[in-house]
C-alpha cells in the first residue's frame, strides 16, 4: 500500500511554526491549527513504526506556556480520543526536561521549543564546563566534540532529527536547534495551515529519495 | 502592472548604471589582474542590467557556499573524479569575480570537511594536492593580492592536514592578513560541532588562565571564540547539487541567515543561479532582519538579566546585612558591567595573539619552493 520508505527506526519530525504574528505579540494561539495539524499527522504516524513530533515555535518572549500546553493536551483528548494516551506532549524548559505529564504507553511524544533551546543549551553547557575548569575537575584540553555533544543529551534527551518540515514563505532555520541539525534534511513546505496527508507524506517520500553520503 | 514595474527596473538600471561609483573598484580591466583564485570575467550587457536591477534592493554583504556536485559533475561529464574538483576550483574562482560584481565582498566557501577524510585514499591525496597547487600558486601572485586587498583565511582544525600543507596555508594567510578590500574564508578540515567545542573550550582556556569568569560565558563571547570571529554571519547560504542539508556547515552562525537550496551542480555554476539565490534573500530580508533584531534584543536583555544576578551574588557576599538603594545598586550594576567588559576585552585579545602565534609560526617554518 505504501512505499517503503528509509526511515530510521526513530524517525523525529520536526515543525517548525513560522509565524510572523507571534513575533507581534499576539496573545491568540492558533490551536485550531495545531489540532489540524496533528490530526494530519496521526493519521500518518499510523504507517510509521515509532515516531516523535517536535513542534518548535519561534516565539521570543516569555509565554504562557501552561495555555499553549492545555490547548494542546485538550486537542489531543478530542482529536485522537482512544488513542491520546499514545502521545504525550512536552515543553522544553530552560534546561530541564521535566515530564509534566504521565506518559502511559509513549509511542510518539509532541515536544514544543523554542530558540532558548537552541544556542542558549549550548551557552549553558558551556557554563557548566568552565565552571568544572574553575574548579579544578576538568581542564580546557579535556573538551571535545564528544563531550560537548554528551552534556548536550544529558539536559535535554533529543535525539538528532532526520527530517524538518519547514513551514511558511522564510528561508531560515530561525535558531532552530543548531547543534542537532547537522544532517538534517531541510524540506520546505508553503503552510501549516490546511496542511493534508497528502502534502505530509510527498514530504517524507522526498526525505526517503535524498541520499546521505556522510562525508565519503 | 507590468508596465510599472518595468518602468521602475528602467529607472533603476539608468540611476545605478551612470550614478554609482563604486562598479568595479575592486578589479579594473585592462590592468593585469591575472590571479588563480579570482578569474577575470566580463559581465554582459544583460548580465550587468540584472547587476544593477538587483543592486536595488537588499544586497546581502557576506555569502557562504557548500560547493556540493562536483563528483556528480564528473560522472556526469565522464571524466576523473579529479578533474571534477579542479573544474570545481575554477567555478569558485569565476564566482568570486561575480560575487565582487554584486558587490559581495566576503565570501566563505565549504571546501574539506573533516568527514571527508573518510574518503579513499586517492581521492583525499588528490584533494591534498590540488590544494597544495592552489596555495603555493597564490603566494606567487601576491603583488595582485594586495593590489586589490584580497584577505584569505582559513577555517578549520589545521592539525589535521600535512604539516606542508599547513605551512603553505599558514604563510598565505599570514600575507594576505593585513588585506581588506574583500575576504575569501575558506573552510578546511572544518565542522561546524569541532568549530563549537573548540569555541567552548578556548572559553576554557581563557577561565584557566584567569582571564574570565564562568558567568562571562555568553552567547555573544562564545561567537567571537569561533574560527569566523573576524567575519559578521552570513547573509545568505547557498548549496548546489540539490541536497537539503547544512552537513555541519556554520550550524551556529546561520541560525538566522537565509538558506537557499539550489540543485545546479556546482562546477555548472552560472551567474543566472547566484542572481536566483539573491533574489531569494531579498524576499525574505524583511523577516529575516525583524528575526535577527529580536533575537539580538533577547539577547542583550539575557546579559542584562546575568550582570544583575552576578551583581546581586557580589552584594550578597560582601553584605553587611544593610539592604541597599536602587540608584547604588545600578551604580554597582553599571560598574560590574564595565570591569565584565574589560575582561572580556582582554581576552578576546589573548586569543587573537594566541591564534595568530600558530600561524606565523608555521608560516615561518615554510620554505616555498
Amino acid at each position: 500500500m505504501f512505499p517503503r520508505m528509509r526511515l530510521h527506526k526513530y524517525t523525529w519530525i520536526k515543525i517548525i511554526v513560522k509565524k510572523l504574528k507571534y513575533l507581534q505579540m499576539d496573545p491568540k494561539i492558533p490551536f485550531q491549527e495545531i489540532q489540524q495539524f496533528l490530526y494530519a499527522f496521526h493519521i500518518l504516524k499510523l504507517k510509521l513504526q515509532k515516531g516523535q513530533v517536535i513542534i518548535y515555535q519561534f516565539i521570543q518572549q516569555k509565554r504562557n506556556n501552561s495555555r499553549l500546553m492545555e490547548g494542546i493536551l485538550k486537542q489531543q483528548q478530542e482529536l485522537l480520543g482512544m488513542d491520546s494516551s499514545k502521545y504525550s506532549v512536552e515543553f522544553m524548559k530552560n534546561g530541564t526536561d521535566k515530564q509534566e505529564h504521565q506518559v502511559l504507553s509513549c509511542q510518539s511524544v509532541v515536544k514544543v521549543l523554542s530558540p532558548d533551546d537552541g544556542r542558549l543549551s549550548i551557552v549553558q553547557a558551556a557554563q557548566q564546563l568552565c565552571r568544572a575548569v574553575e574548579l579544578k575537575e576538568k581542564t580546557s584540553k579535556d573538551i571535545n566534540v564528544t563531550v560537548l555533544d554528551s552534556l548536550l543529551r544529558e539536559s535535554k534527551n533529543i535525539p538528532d532529527p532526520d527530517l524538518v518540515l519547514k513551514f511558511g514563505p522564510v528561508e531560515s532555520t530561525l535558531g532552530f536547534l543548531p547543534w542537532h541539525i547537522r544532517l538534517t534534511e531541510i524540506i520546505s513546505m508553503p503552510s501549516h495551515v490546511d496542511v493534508s496527508y497528502d502534502d505530509l507524506f510527498g514530504a517524507l517520500q522526498r526525505y526517503a529519495m535524498c541520499d546521505q553520503r556522510l562525508g565519503k | 502592472m507590468l508596465r510599472g514595474f518595468a518602468l521602475v527596473a528602467a529607472v533603476a538600471f539608468l540611476c545605478r548604471h551612470f550614478l554609482s561609483e563604486e562598479e568595479d573598484v575592486i578589479l579594473q580591466p585592462g590592468k593585469s589582474t591575472v590571479m588563480s583564485w579570482i578569474r577575470e570575467r566580463e559581465l554582459s550587457f544583460i548580465e550587468r542590467l540584472t547587476a544593477n536591477i538587483l543592486k536595488a534592493g537588499p544586497m546581502p554583504k557576506h555569502v557562504a557556499f557548500i560547493m556540493d556536485g562536483n563528483r556528480r559533475f564528473a560522472q556526469k561529464a565522464h571524466v576523473q573524479r579529479q578533474e571534477g574538483h579542479s573544474q570545481g576550483f575554477e567555478k569558485l574562482a569565476e564566482t568570486l569575480r561575480l560575487c565582487l560584481n554584486l558587490g559581495i565582498h566576503e565570501v566563505t566557501v565549504y571546501a574539506f570537511s573533516i568527514e571527508n577524510f573518510k574518503r579513499s585514499k586517492e581521492e583525499v591525496d588528490g584533494l591534498m594536492e590540488l590544494a597544495r597547487q592552489k596555495f603555493s600558486r597564490l603566494l606567487t601572485e601576491h603583488e595582485n593580492l594586495e593590489r586589490h586587498g584580497v584577505c584569505i583565511r582559513v577555517l578549520g582544525d589545521l592539525t589535521l592536514l600535512p604539516i606542508d600543507l599547513q605551512q603553505l596555508i599558514a604563510k598565505a594567510v599570514v600575507a594576505t592578513k593585513a588585506h581588506n578590500k574583500c575576504f575569501l574564508n575558506v573552510c578546511f578540515a572544518y565542522t561546524s560541532r569541532h568549530e563549537i567545542a573548540n569555541a567552548v573550550k578556548e572559553m576554557a582556556w581563557g577561565v584557566e588562565q584567569g582571564l574570565i569568569k564562568p558567568s562571562d560565558v555568553s552567547e555573544v563571547l562564545l561567537g567571537e571564540c569561533l574560527y569566523s570571529s573576524n567575519s559578521p554571519n552570513p547573509d545568505l547560504l547557498i548549496r548546489t547539487s540539490g541536497e537539503v542539508r547544512l552537513s555541519d556547515f556554520l550550524l551556529w552562525q546561520t541560525s538566522y541567515s537565509c538558506l537557499v537550496f539550489q540543485s545546479v551542480l556546482w562546477p555548472e555554476y552560472s551567474f543566472w543561479n547566484l542572481c536566483e539565490a539573491v533574489l531569494q534573500y531579498q524576499l525574505s530580508y524583511r523577516s529575516l532582519q525583524k528575526a535577527g533584531d529580536l533575537h539580538r534584543e533577547g539577547q542583550a536583555l539575557q546579559q542584562m538579566e546575568a550582570d544583575r544576578c552576578c551583581v546581586a551574588e557580589l552584594l550578597q557576599h560582601r553584605g553587611n546585612g544593610k539592604p541597599m538603594d536602587a540608584q547604588s545598586r545600578q551604580k554597582e550594576l553599571l560598574n560590574y558591567t564595565a570591569s565584565r567588559e574589560e575582561r572580556v576585552h582582554c581576552f578576546l585579545n589573548a586569543l587573537q595573539h594566541k591564534r595568530d602565534t600558530v600561524f606565523s609560526d608555521l608560516s615561518s617554518q615554510a620554505v616555498v619552493a
